[in-house]
């Protein structure tokens, strides 16, 4: 194909984890016209599928650091969105727990931070008001720092209902589509991809654990992606009612502590491991790490080995060498890296679209007339929402762990970004996420999907 | 008022003897609940005759099984694809169905929701997740009732029956697996099993375990660890986790009624009635995973029980613990209520590792029970008429059962 003939852009976002799908957003509804590029199946294919799924005030995050400032305003305007799109919350506050005398004496440091990035509300909590508000946390918690404002949200329907924005805003996304090269005219980049070439007068580099990979069509970074591997334990509903807040740990030079958190689907998760790894695509877990983050949730909720692990997994954070977001705009080049988006990259998505869209604006272009803004209704996943299943929605429930009916199936299967990967789906729906494992759904699973989902679940052939 | 005498919740071998057991005691206005389409639990998709041998004193398929079970229970009412989101005090029932919710009342119920095998992730396998990795009950729907072939040469964690169930589901489909993987020195299941194995030319690796799911994209082998630490792969492109069953009590866990401290398990006396004397559990919600016969005809005793609770009889006696030691996973009852008219009991339970010696069940220091038993883990073993002298009401001592003298 010539150049003429390919299609033109005027935004490409490279990625679409949740960063990428906020970028497309803010774009999109700022009246660009917009693609994005996804080398996996579906979105949240990197690293934003595996997090904590914590929405962060930003209390100890580096004082005057893009991140921070991103993380905040992000905050803002997630809980000023959310409603409209049917997004879940709980406002569960957190609490970090020093459970030694050396931790102990970092919590006043922890207020200080906070304080210092405007987190006004957060104060000291003594041990036995500690104890009063979690019962089941070890006495051996000598007390903590309350952070009010901690919430646990939807890691999947959010950017989903990003997207779904920018969709109806006239976006255009391909996935199963790799970024291998491209080429800067002075005016319009050319991308060659593993679906054909596509040009842009601006890219976005989002693209998280590739990140400098990509960053090389461009120029060289000046960054170097660190894939940090986090493994996660999912419990079973039964174990959600053991704490109330979300339970951080203190960091120490010495110790990297793990968190315990509801939930938005009813469940307790433990978690993360912190390992360097050379792979960028793919997150083993590990047997006797899984074992190790038992024992750390053990010590702190002593309870926890009554209640039956439901789920397993690891995710890849895109770490660099530095601390802060690596958010740069290319002089001469039309291309924006958005790089270096740690483990706060969920809460932080909508306040980077809105600092690379000033980016932008100051370095390259600016788009308009803004389009006219749609709230697309997700499908609420919360356990303490009501499910269609509740509802009843005329179908029967086929995934009974998790509450899932044949019409979510269904409408997941046709809505606009429809699920195309069995990860896509499940992200979707919640289908075969829960305890069983798709002992009872699986197979009638597959026979809905037969046809829709690739790879097919269940095989190609008929006996 | 209640709607119903009996709501009965699961229609597995349990559920449906139950329902038998009740109609046969002339308690007639009762209701089974199967949050599946079919009627039928684990049995409908397990399509080889491992059902019937007690029952019917021969082996007939799962399907068949159900199908004869019914015959014997007509006109009891069954409601199918309707949920049972949680039970309440006062046999209060909250339903999801696909019209909505409803709320039932019943003067007693039954749980008999059953068991499902432990999968990959509860299993903490290391790994990526790579599609083709299910349990035996999955595999049997995808092969049996969706005539779907999920893989090619899978391999199966585990030897007990149910992994040799797998085997026969395999073969009906024409699949050979690579092979079968084992933890212990022994299979799990009664050792003539390994011949089948044998003649559909399946290696059996002992003292065995899988250490790594590979590939994410397309599953092409696992690697197991042996006891001296040696490694190696197996070519494979699928695994299947046989067995391991664990008991379907999450309504249980998240209702009112007591657990076992030490097993976790409901509390349920020898009359099948739980810490909540308006419900029974029964069935391998209780004892993961007995053979569906022993399920059936438990559950017809159950019902029985209700019908007599119902009829007046009224339990009572003072709730005492059964605290099962080291090497046992449960027993059935794992709570007695101790009244004046009990004299015996009997006790089934399961024990983790193959075991061959004394068991022996003690009351406040007195032995009330000691006979030597070979046992095997994932199946039943029955201590017969434990007798209850010297057991005072009103004490908080525990009725201790373990292996050994």
């Amino acid at each position: 194909m010539t150049k003429d003939t390919i299609p033109l852009y005027d935004v490409i976002v490279i990625g679409g984890g949740v960063v990428g799908c906020a970028v497309m957003r803010r774009f999109s509804l700022a009246g660009a016209k917009t693609l994005l590029l996804e080398k996996g199946a579906d979105i949240l294919s990197g690293a934003s599928k595996a997090n904590s799924a914590i929405l962060h005030t930003g209390f100890d995050a580096p004082p005057d650091s893009i991140e921070v400032a991103c993380m905040q305003a992000g905050y803002t305007e997630y809980l000023d969105i959310r409603q409209d799109l049917n997004l879940p919350l709980i406002e569960t506050g957190a609490l970090v727990v020093a459970w030694d005398e050396e931790q102990l004496a970092q919590l006043d440091g922890i207020i200080a931070k906070a304080h210092e990035n405007g987190v006004e509300d957060v104060v000291r909590v003594e041990r036995d008001a500690l104890h009063q508000a979690e019962p089941n946390l070890a006495n051996t918690a000598l007390g903590a720092v309350e952070v009010p404002r901690e919430f646990v949200i939807d890691p999947w329907s959010s950017p989903l209902a990003y997207l779904r924005q920018a969709i109806d805003a006239g976006a255009e996304y391909r996935f199963n589509t790799n970024v291998t090269d491209g080429e800067f005219d002075g005016n319009v980049w050319r991308l060659e991809t593993s679906q054909g070439a596509v040009s842009g007068r601006i890219v976005i580099n989002c693209s998280g654990n590739q990140g400098d990979i990509v960053q090389k069509i461009c120029n060289e970074p000046e960054f170097e992606i660190r894939p940090r591997k986090g493994q996660f334990l999912v419990y079973d509903k039964s174990a959600s009612s053991l704490i109330d807040a979300i339970i951080l740990p203190v960091p120490t030079p010495t110790t990297k502590g793990v968190v315990l958190t509801k939930t938005i689907f009813g469940n307790l998760l433990l978690g993360p491991t912190a390992e360097e790894q050379d792979d960028r695509e793919n997150a083993r877990v590990d047997h006797d790490m899984l074992q190790g983050l038992i024992e750390v949730g053990t010590k702190m909720l002593p309870d926890l080995p009554q209640h039956a692990v439901t789920a397993t997994y690891a995710g890849l954070r895109p770490a660099t060498q530095f601390k802060d977001y690596q958010i740069k705009a290319e002089a001469g080049k039309n291309w924006i890296g958005v790089n270096g988006i740690r483990s706060t990259g969920l809460t932080a998505a909508l306040g980077i679209s809105a600092y690379v869209e000033q980016l932008c604006a100051e370095k390259f272009a600016e788009f308009g007339p803004a389009k006219t803004l749609t709230f697309p209704q997700m499908p609420m996943l919360a356990q303490h929402e009501e499910r269609s299943f509740q509802e009843g929605d005329g179908t029967e429930i086929v995934c009974h762990c998790e509450g899932v009916t044949r019409g979510d199936i269904e409408r997941a299967l046709v809505a606009d970004i429809p699920a195309k990967s069995l990860g896509g789906l499940r992200r979707r729906t919640r289908v075969m996420m829960g305890r069983c494992n798709g002992f009872y759904c699986s197979a009638k699973v597959a026979a809905l999907t037969k046809g829709k989902i690739t790879p097919a679940l269940g095989g190609g052939d008929e006996t | 008022m209640s709607d119903y005498d009996v709501a009965i919740i699961g229609s597995g071998p349990s559920g449906i003897a139950a329902a038998t057991g009740l109609i046969r005691a002339g308690i007639t206005n009762i209701i089974v609940f199967e949050r599946e389409a079919e009627i039928g639990g684990i049995p409908r998709h397990t399509h080889h005759p491992s059902f019937g041998m007690l029952v019917f004193k021969r082996p007939i398929s799962g399907p068949k099984y159900i199908k004869k079970l019914l015959k014997r229970c007509a006109g009891v009412r069954f409601e199918t694809s309707a949920t049972v989101l949680a039970i309440h005090e006062g046999g209060v029932l909250h339903l999801a169905t696909p019209e909505g919710q409803k709320t039932i009342c019943a003067r007693h119920i039954v749980l008999a929701t059953g068991a499902r095998e432990t999968p990959r992730h509860g299993r903490l396998i290391s790994g990526l997740r790579p599609q083709g990795v299910m349990t035996t009950g999955a595999l049997q729907q995808f092969i049996y009732t969706g005539k779907m072939k999920p893989f090619q040469r899978p391999v199966i964690v585990g030897t007990e029956l149910v992994s040799f169930s797998a085997l026969w589901t395999l073969r009906h489909a024409g699949i050979k697996p690579a092979a079968m993987i084992e933890e212990n020195s022994r299979i799990t299941a009664y050792r003539p099993a390994t011949l089948f194995a044998r003649l559909l030319g399946v290696p059996i690796f002992y003292r065995s375990k899988v250490v790594d799911i590979a590939e994410v994209e397309k599953l092409s082998r696992v690697g197991i660890e042996n006891a001296s630490g040696e490694k190696q792969s197996i070519a494979c492109d699928g695994v299947i986790f046989s067995g391991k069953f664990t008991g379907d009590n999450n309504l249980a866990k998240a209702s009112q009624m007591g657990l076992n401290r030490s097993t976790q398990f409901p509390l349920v006396d020898q009359n099948w009635i739980s810490s909540d004397p308006n419900i029974s559990v029964i069935g391998n919600t209780v004892h993961p995973a007995d053979m569906g016969d022993q399920c059936y005809l438990e559950g017809l005793e159950a019902g029985r029980k209700v019908a007599e609770k119902l009829g007046g009889n009224e339990p009572s006696g003072h709730q005492i613990r059964v605290e099962p030691g080291d090497g046992i996973r449960m027993t059935t009852p794992n709570m007695l209520r101790v009244g004046a008219s009990e004299t015996f009991v009997s006790l089934n339970l399961h024990v983790t590792k193959a075991y061959s010696g004394p068991i022996t069940v003690k009351y406040n220091g007195e032995t009330l029970y000691k006979k030597r038993h070979r046992c095997l883990p994932a199946r039943r073993i029955t201590l017969k008429r434990i007798q209850l002298k010297g057991v005072v009401e009103n004490t908080d001592l525990p009725l201790e059962v373990y292996l050994g003298k």
